[in-house]
């Protein structure tokens, strides 16, 4: 057993558990935070998505003893006050949900890209988009919710 | 359109905000006090008599509660053939079957004890194709096959691996061939694939210590679970309560009974706890119901005008280890073999074979795809043979006004427009030059029509309750699954408009339970727009006459003279003489407390008109209630990669009317997407030893971002429908039919190949031009000699 102590959504957490486990089992099965999905296990659908000291990571492949004091953002550490993330709103404002298994997944690799980089050209929305399996929508919406979200994003960062 | 204040108009989903903010809860999302975890072990031969378990390595491990295996289990279930038992007993038939399970405290505890159990196994012949599974000499994967319970409308053939023989004559049947000048013949091939979700399956099942069940499953049937279990544990129907939360995605394979009764069955070993079991991803290949698995051959006559005359399909469906899910999709796909076309003599036939690879189940548009990827193929061909063009040939022979369907049911105005929609595709697709072929590419266009006709059941309805708050707000309750296509959204809008309120007046339902819900057959066929809408409508009209009745009481008036707007119901002889439905909802209370009149509430169910089972004939009523739409495409072949590149793809459907035009699109959009995995890349590859060679999504690819369309012609024509909400007809299914046959169609007009199967990955694309490029060669070089 190991006891690992990292901050999620700004709350310090500290957890015992065994070596072997991977970031989203301790998300999921011990802390319930359920926003990470779990789709293949393997890193190759982007549903368990979450964002490790400013970085996108598959946390289904994240080891948890590299969690270690890091700073950890899930998709329920997004909306604030009781209001939408301008990512969030677009995800809405798009239509680019449909059974919205994938979408907290998307949302917080669009929050790594564009939190940090408002200006980040379509090769890059294409290459964080490009990490996510949606089996609904055929990604249209989803390309339009990623621009109108960038568009929202760059006019916060300018305010 | 002007008519309507709601319909038509893009309301907001309801469910979004809880999706963008990880709030909603699917199955592998809830935890209950003392629940524990299960993982189930899956055999290592796809088909093997099991000789001795050993489970006391496993019972010693962390955390591990039980292990169970299936030795002494006599439970049998299936709707149609009850050829299912929730784990293997003596015998394994596929490589998915659960053959054991770990109960334990925590899901990794769970899977490390799996690694402990032993199997001793006697390996049997494996037959992963029907026609291998059809030999002569070929062992029974069941051997009690015809004894089983099967469904009075099925023909299993005893002593062989048919589950099921299906046939529909119509008209003269194969000797309306006579009539023809022309035919063609062809043999083409749907391979397994997988719905793929996103979400895997899983459930959630709870013995409780007061004799009831309790059940949380991803699944849309929550009343089929139920019923099933209930039999299959001796409990009243009344004391099973399933629950379905939010799903992360259907497309067919989370329809009829999945993995529900393999759960019960291992928390049955554990009354008093909840019991969690989620798929992993290559258990949710190989675990849960797989798709397709259709091989079709057909014929096709037609005079040398190019009239129709007859039809012959053969549908060998290797329908897996167990037939139960997939029997209706055989019969589907054969009398769906017709495609948007009238022919006045069918002998449209079916066998569902048993194999040695997980069952097939629902996939988007049910036998569809799969029977009219060889219909729009072989118009292609009859058309070349008469030498006239395939889009004439068509129009010729278009399901219209008078024509009669193989079932036997005559199609009305109000059954929609083939035509229509077709010339919209032709317009799209051909109503420009096309490119020249360069240095890189070729370039083809390709067109496919197609018909989609609903799946019933003779008691296929759909529930609903409402009720009217005493701010004249409305609570709508039905059992209808949110899959993601929205249907949540439809609801408020139907009722909306039914009821002449605001849609931010009406709540929907978020989850569905048993125990409060409406019965609802289950959310399948696209037909819960059809169906669902139906049925708020009718509950709508009862609620409205309560709301009258309670008015006449207290306006002293005959209840005819009365009429209702969303706010008043009031006299149409006098609008000044009138009563807020605010003061109706809980009856009218008098000044002095004497209360009249009912709660405003009410409950309706809908059903497709006369629905029947086949007759002799394999003919029979499927609701009159058909959908026709065309798709087409302009595509790039690379000649030296085969890359096929899709540069623009156009449908469109007779809808009868549009409820919600950025779900529509939303559905079409994904819906072709969808099918293009299935004409380009995915295929469910089974060695011959039944292993599943791809149970990984790196392995099984379906559409990535990258390769999304970049161009979408949708449209929708609308011819109102005499059944469904104000017109409305369903589209869930439908943008999946037409994109193989497109594709192959525009494939055979840029290079000259003729594809008959599918997926057509590039690896194949590059192989067979190739070969064409050697043959062509060859020929010049004879000609040289000559």
């Amino acid at each position: 057993m190991k006891t690992i102590t990292f901050t999620i959504n700004g709350v310090e957490r500290t957890v015992i558990v065994e070596e072997g486990l991977m970031l989203l089992d301790v998300l999921r099965d011990v802390l319930h935070l359920t926003g990470a999905k779990r789709g293949c296990d393997n890193g190759t659908c982007g549903a368990c998505t979450v964002v490790v000291n400013g970085k996108a990571v598959k946390s289904c492949t994240y080891p948890i003893e590299k969690a270690a004091g890091a700073e950890i953002v899930t998709i329920e550490g997004l909306a604030e006050d009781g209001s939408l993330h301008p990512i969030q709103e677009a995800m809405v404002e798009a239509w680019a949900v449909q059974c919205g298994f994938c979408t907290p997944g998307i949302v917080m690799d669009l929050y790594a890209l564009l939190e940090f980089d408002p200006d980040a050209d379509d090769a890059a929305l294409e290459r964080t988009l490009n990490r996510h399996l949606c089996r609904c929508t055929g990604y249209e919406a989803i390309e339009e919710a990623a621009k109108l979200a960038r568009e929202k994003m760059k006019k916060a960062s300018g305010e | 359109m002007g008519d309507f204040r709601y319909i038509g108009r893009d309301i907001p989903r309801p469910d979004a905000v809880d999706k963008v903010t990880g709030l909603s809860r699917y199955i592998d999302d809830l935890y209950l006090p003392g629940m524990l975890y299960a993982a189930v072990l899956r055999p290592e031969y796809a088909h093997a008599r099991i000789l001795g378990i050993e489970t006391a390595a496993a019972e010693a491990m962390p955390g591990v509660v039980k292990v169970v295996t299936g030795e002494g289990c006599t439970i049998h279930y299936g709707d149609n053939i009850k050829d299912l038992t929730p784990m293997a007993v003596d015998r394994v038939r596929h490589i998915g079957e659960p053959v054991a399970a770990v109960i334990a405290d925590t899901p990794w505890h769970a899977r490390a004890a799996l690694e402990k159990i032993e199997v001793a196994y006697e390996p049997l012949p494996v037959y992963v194709d029907a026609r291998e599974a059809m030999k002569e000499d070929a062992i029974l994967i069941h051997e009690d096959n015809g004894e089983i319970w099967h469904l009075p409308t099925l023909h299993p053939i005893p002593g062989t691996n048919v589950a099921n023989y299906y046939r529909l004559v119509k008209g003269k049947g194969e000797a309306g061939f006579e009539e023809a000048d022309v035919v063609v013949e062809g043999e083409f091939n749907f391979p397994f694939g997988s719905a793929a979700a996103i979400e895997p399956h899983g459930a959630i099942v709870w013995f409780k210590t007061d004799g009831t069940l309790e059940v949380w499953s991803s699944s849309i049937c929550p009343f089929i679970i139920r019923e099933d279990l209930a039999h299959a544990y001796g409990l009243p129907v009344s004391h099973v309560r399933v629950h379905i939360p939010e799903l992360g995605g259907c497309f067919g394979y989370k329809s009829d009974i999945t993995v529900e009764q393999t759960v019960a069955y291992i928390a049955s070993f554990v009354p008093g706890h909840p019991v969690k079991w989620v798929a992993t991803r290559r258990e949710d290949f190989i675990g849960t119901l797989i798709a397709h698995g259709i091989r079709i051959r057909m014929k096709m006559g037609a005079t040398k005008e190019g009239k129709l005359v007859a039809l012959k399909t053969t549908v060998l469906h290797s329908t897996g280890a167990y037939a139960d899910t997939g029997v209706n999709i055989t019969i589907g796909a054969a009398h769906n073999s017709t495609g948007p076309y009238e022919f006045p003599h069918c002998d449209l036939e079916g066998y569902t074979v048993y194999t040695n690879t997980p069952p097939v189940g629902a996939y988007r548009a049910y036998g569809h795809p799969e029977a009219q990827l060889a219909t729009e193929r072989m118009i292609e061909l009859l058309a070349r043979k008469l030498g006239i063009s395939s889009l004439e040939l068509r129009r010729k022979n278009y399901l219209r006004e008078g024509s009669i369907t193989a079932l036997g049911e005559r199609l009305w105005k109000h059954n929609g427009d083939a035509e229509a929609a077709a010339r919209i595709v032709e317009e799209a697709i051909f109503g420009h030059e096309k490119p020249k072929e360069d240095e890189r590419y070729y370039y083809g266009r390709g067109f496919a029509a197609l018909m989609k006709s609903p799946k019933g059941a003779p008691f296929s309805t759909k529930g609903c309750y409402m009720k009217m708050n005493i701010d004249g707000s409305v609570s709508v309750n039905m059992a209808g699954a949110e899959v993601g296509q929205g249907l949540r959204t439809i609801v408020q809008q139907i009722a909306a408009e039914a009821l002449k309120i605001p849609p931010e007046r009406i709540r929907v339902y978020t989850e569905i339970d048993t125990q409060f819900s409406p019965y609802e057959w289950q959310t399948i066929g696209s037909m819960f727009t059809l169906q669902g809408g139906r049925a708020i409508v009718r509950t709508a009209e009862r609620l409205i006459r309560k709301l009258k009745e309670t008015a006449a009481q207290v306006l002293r008036c005959d209840i005819d003279l009365l009429d209702y707007d969303g706010e008043y119901v009031f006299l149409r002889s006098d609008p000044s003489v009138r009563v807020e439905v605010t003061r109706l909802a809980r009856g009218y209370i008098h000044p002095d407390g004497i209360t009249v009149g009912e709660v405003a509430q009410a409950v309706a169910d809908a059903r497709l008109p006369r629905y029947s089972n086949p007759d002799e004939h394999g003919q029979g009523t499927m609701g009159v209630t058909y959908t026709f739409g065309a798709q087409g495409c302009e595509i790039r072949i690379d000649k030296k990669t085969g890359e096929i590149i899709v540069d623009h793809f156009a449908s469109a459907f007779d809808v009868g009317r549009v409820i919600h035009p950025k779900q529509i699109r939303g559905q079409v959009v994904g819906g072709v997407t969808m099918a293009l995995g299935a004409a380009l890349s995915e295929e469910l590859k089974f060695d011959e030893e039944g292993r599943l060679l791809n149970p990984q999504f790196y392995q099984y690819h379906i559409p990535t971002y990258k390769e999304r369309l970049r161009k979408q012609t949708i449209a929708f024509v609308e011819t109102p429908g005499e059944i469904g909400p104000f017109g409305a007809r369903g589209l869930g299914e439908h943008p999946v039919i037409g994109v193989a046959p497109a594709i192959l169609n525009a494939i055979y007009d840029a290079t000259g190949i003729d594809f008959y199967d599918i997926p057509v990955t590039p690896k194949r694309m590059k192989a067979a031009l190739e070969a064409k490029r050697k043959r062509e060669g060859e020929d010049a070089a004879k000609e040289v000699e000559a």
